[in-house]
């Protein structure tokens, strides 16, 4: 079991993680830290500066943290006991109808997206899921996979870049830990830059300590050192300590990016008053400056109790917020080359409690891919009348994974070497969704 | 002294679907029920058989609210419609398509049935003629958007026993007093606890304000939802009812030391015996018995069979009726 990954939401469907199960995670942490150390000695520098092309693609993960219904949002169910109290709507594409709180990607799903109803993911434990809907992969003792995001940076990163990589949001502190997995093996080169309750990562800051003037006489002191060192001592190691703090002055140089005021009152209008909103404008600046991986987590949609009143708060701002992501993507030509994933770790129940909830529910369930390399207007997959089961495409989450990176133009079969072992980016037997890409 | 209170349950119909609310039928043991399956039932409690005797499709969506006048029915539904049924035959009368812009949640009648209000998610109270469906009164002063710019809900309204003052309460606490006859907002009531926004854990609220009700002398009003909740995933704060002079604008009752937790659905105040009940739920159902003598702590509570979506007390005060999740039920009470 992995620290970060057990959570308990304290529902019945999951048990909780006790006091020794945590402390035991930490020891396996500390084991990972020094496999990743290993990892990254593997590739070499050199090597990924190699790698490390310029495709311009870029991804952003709307993580829907906690497990949206499918029913409320891309599969509903009108009509049927399962269904709820919300209408389906007609959208742009003729035949395909999504539920009312949509009313804004119904217009929009000609233009950008594609909606899978057939993910099936066994997997209905938060920590465990969310694991698996970050990684694509099951969890394995012996490998520290890195998430999405990592496997993104690598991909689609510069080494020249002077912009972070990975960008994470995640400002919400119920299930947060479900997202820390990170880099795994490929080393914290590839980790992310988690902004928490801050809308600026505060590590960029300059210490206000720190005068400016000061501050530059130092990078000027650290240079002509090492220039001198390097003379007689030429050495990768050397070399990356070197590019090492260059990126760090080019991180510290992206502050701006976080800052939304630099943008006009009309954008920001656009994009809403909600957290969630402001942040999803970030990532748009992020993107728009060669940031190549963001993901802006929602939590927290696990509704237990009263599943409507619920969605009806967040649905409404998903569809608001990802309505103008797209539009503004689009206006700006960074939509062809930006991929918006939109998805949680899992569903929730076709059934309703006695409290008016959907509980966890991974067996048939939703999620959507807009932009760089999807076929707009596709609805791929098919459930049954009340929902409860996938009759047609079934995917699992390497399938998914696998359809995602090929929509970047990366290919999910090709293989990283961890130690003596090739690992692929998606697991053998997993299939690119073709139906779903342009 | 303490009020003691004797309940005995005499009636359970179970069912499929959720229903969510109820009209009985003055003087009778007869219901009207709305439906999650969107339709609208007859039962009468006093047939030996638990199959309706009546059942009606006019809605597309779960059916929020009934009301009843001599002549007539009118539901209320999440599909924006307003319906009225014939009373004798059953049947669809008329219907209003997109009475209100949003989900309707409730709707109730005057005492002289001589008109009808609606609350719906749009956070307008509609006043409508029973007897021609024109619209008399739109009541604006519930906020759209939440605190924290969040569609709001309006979930219930009610009546004066006069007919003379409507009240409508909102997700996040807010209570309106309107005159019934121009439509003019004559008070303005808070009961904030009831708005559970989670700013840090899962940014997001449940609750809000679901019940209200007159006291028989119309002088005070009756609120209930649930209290502060720690982790809003689940109905697991406890329930709460507040009562205030409204003219005052005074809060005097606050009952939220309860043993149950989970939303107040349902409220009514009876003049007989001064008190009042309150039902709802979480994953299982209460009643809360509370006096209006004592301000603190509900005196009696009573589990429930199902989460309970609605209550009506009879007119001598000595039985409840109850629908709620996959069930009917009604108690007899002692004093």
């Amino acid at each position: 079991m992995h620290p970060f990954k057990r959570f308990f939401c304290g529902s019945s469907d999951h048990p909780g993680v006790s006091r020794r199960e945590f402390l035991g995670g930490s020891a396996i942490a500390a084991g990972a830290f020094s496999a990743n150390m290993r990892g990254l000695e593997c590739f070499g520098q050199p090597v990924i500066v190699d790698q490390l092309k310029q495709t311009q693609k870029r991804v952003i993960l709307l993580w829907l943290a906690g497990g949206a219904s499918q029913l409320e949002t891309w599969d509903p169910k009108p009509g049927r006991s399962t269904g709820g109290p919300f209408r389906a709507i007609p959208t742009s594409v003729p035949g395909v109808h999504i539920s009312e709180l949509m009313p804004k990607m119904a217009k929009r799903l000609h233009q950008h997206t594609a909606i899978i109803r057939s993910l099936n993911t066994r997997n209905g434990d938060h920590g465990g899921a969310a694991e698996l809907m970050l990684k694509g992969r099951r969890t394995d003792a012996t490998v520290p996979y890195p998430d999405l995001g990592a496997m993104m940076a690598r991909e689609l990163g510069r080494a020249d870049s002077s912009v972070p990589d990975f960008v994470a949001f995640y400002s919400e502190t119920e299930g947060r830990g479900n997202t820390l997995g990170g880099p795994g093996f490929l080393g914290s080169r590839y980790a992310p830059i988690q902004i928490f309750e801050d809308p600026i990562p505060q590590d960029l800051r300059r210490l206000d300590e720190v005068a400016d003037g000061d501050h530059q006489d130092r990078e000027r002191l650290r240079n002509l050192l090492s220039k001198r060192f390097l003379r007689n001592h030429l050495a990768s190691t050397v070399q990356s300590h070197n590019t090492a703090y260059e990126r760090v002055k080019g991180l510290m140089s992206s502050e701006h990016l976080f800052n939304i005021e630099n943008e006009s009152q009309y954008v920001r209008n656009r994009y809403g008053k909600t957290q969630f909103g402001e942040q999803c404008l970030v990532a748009r600046r992020l993107v728009e400056a060669g940031v190549p991986f963001v993901r802006v987590a929602r939590a927290w949609w696990d509704s237990h109790g009263q599943n409507f009143e619920t969605h009806l708060e967040l649905v409404t701002e998903l569809d608001h917020v990802m309505s103008v992501l797209l539009d503004d993507l689009q206006e700006r030509g960074l939509l062809e080359d930006t991929l918006v994933i939109t998805v949680g770790e899992f569903g929730r129940t076709p059934q309703i409690n006695a409290s008016l909830g959907r509980d966890h529910f991974a067996t048939a369930w939703s999620c959507s891919l807009s932009g760089c390399g999807i076929r707009p207007g596709v609805v791929y997959g098919k459930t049954d009348l009340d929902g409860m089961t996938v009759t047609d495409g079934e995917m699992g989450a390497g399938d998914l994974f696998a359809t995602i990176f090929k929509a970047v133009g990366v290919d999910p079969h090709q293989e990283y070497q961890y130690g003596a072992r090739p690992i692929p980016l998606s697991d053998p037997g997993t299939r690119i969704i073709t139906d779903i890409l342009a | 002294m303490e009020k003691k209170i004797e309940l005995k349950i005499i009636k359970e119909i179970s069912r499929r679907d959720i229903l969510f609310s109820m009209v009985r039928i003055p003087n009778s043991e007869r219901l009207q029920v709305g439906s999650s399956d969107f339709k609208l039932y007859g039962f009468d409690l006093s047939h030996e058989q638990n199959e309706p005797i009546s059942e009606g499709l006019a809605h597309e969506s779960y059916v929020t609210g009934v009301a009843g006048t001599a002549d007539f029915l009118v539901t209320s539904s999440y599909d924006r419609r307003l319906v009225w049924w014939n009373m004798e035959s059953g049947n669809p009368l008329r219907t209003i398509e997109n009475a209100h812009q949003r989900f309707i949640r409730d709707v109730q009648a005057s005492p002289d049935g001589k008109w009808i209000v609606s609350v719906g998610d749009d956070m307008i109270a509609r006043v409508w003629e029973a007897a021609s469906g024109r619209l008399l009164h739109e009541l604006h002063g519930h906020s759209i958007e939440t605190p924290h710019h969040y569609p709001s809900m309006l979930y219930a309204c009610a009546i004066s026993p006069d007919g003379q003052h409507i009240a409508t309460v909102d997700r996040i606490g807010t209570i309106l007093v309107w005159r019934s006859d121009d439509g003019q907002q004559v008070a303005k009531l808070e009961a904030s606890e009831m708005y559970t926004w989670d700013p840090k854990q899962r940014r997001h609220s449940i609750g809000g304000i679901r019940s209200v009700a007159f006291s028989p002398d119309g002088l005070r009003l009756a609120v209930g939802g649930m209290g502060k909740v720690g982790n809003i995933d689940h109905l697991e704060g406890k329930a709460r009812v507040e009562i205030f002079a409204w003219r005052e604008g005074e809060r005097t009752h606050a009952y939220g030391d309860n043993s149950f937790k989970g939303l107040v659905e349902s409220l009514a105040i009876k003049t007989k015996g001064g008190w009042g009940v309150g039902a709802g739920g979480d994953n299982s159902g209460f009643l809360m018995f509370f006096d209006l003598a004592d301000s603190t702590k509900a005196f009696r509570d009573e589990k429930a069979p199902m989460h309970v979506h609605n209550i009506k007390v009879n007119e001598a005060g000595d039985a409840i009726y109850a629908v709620g999740h996959g069930k009917i039920a009604k108690w007899t009470v002692s004093t």
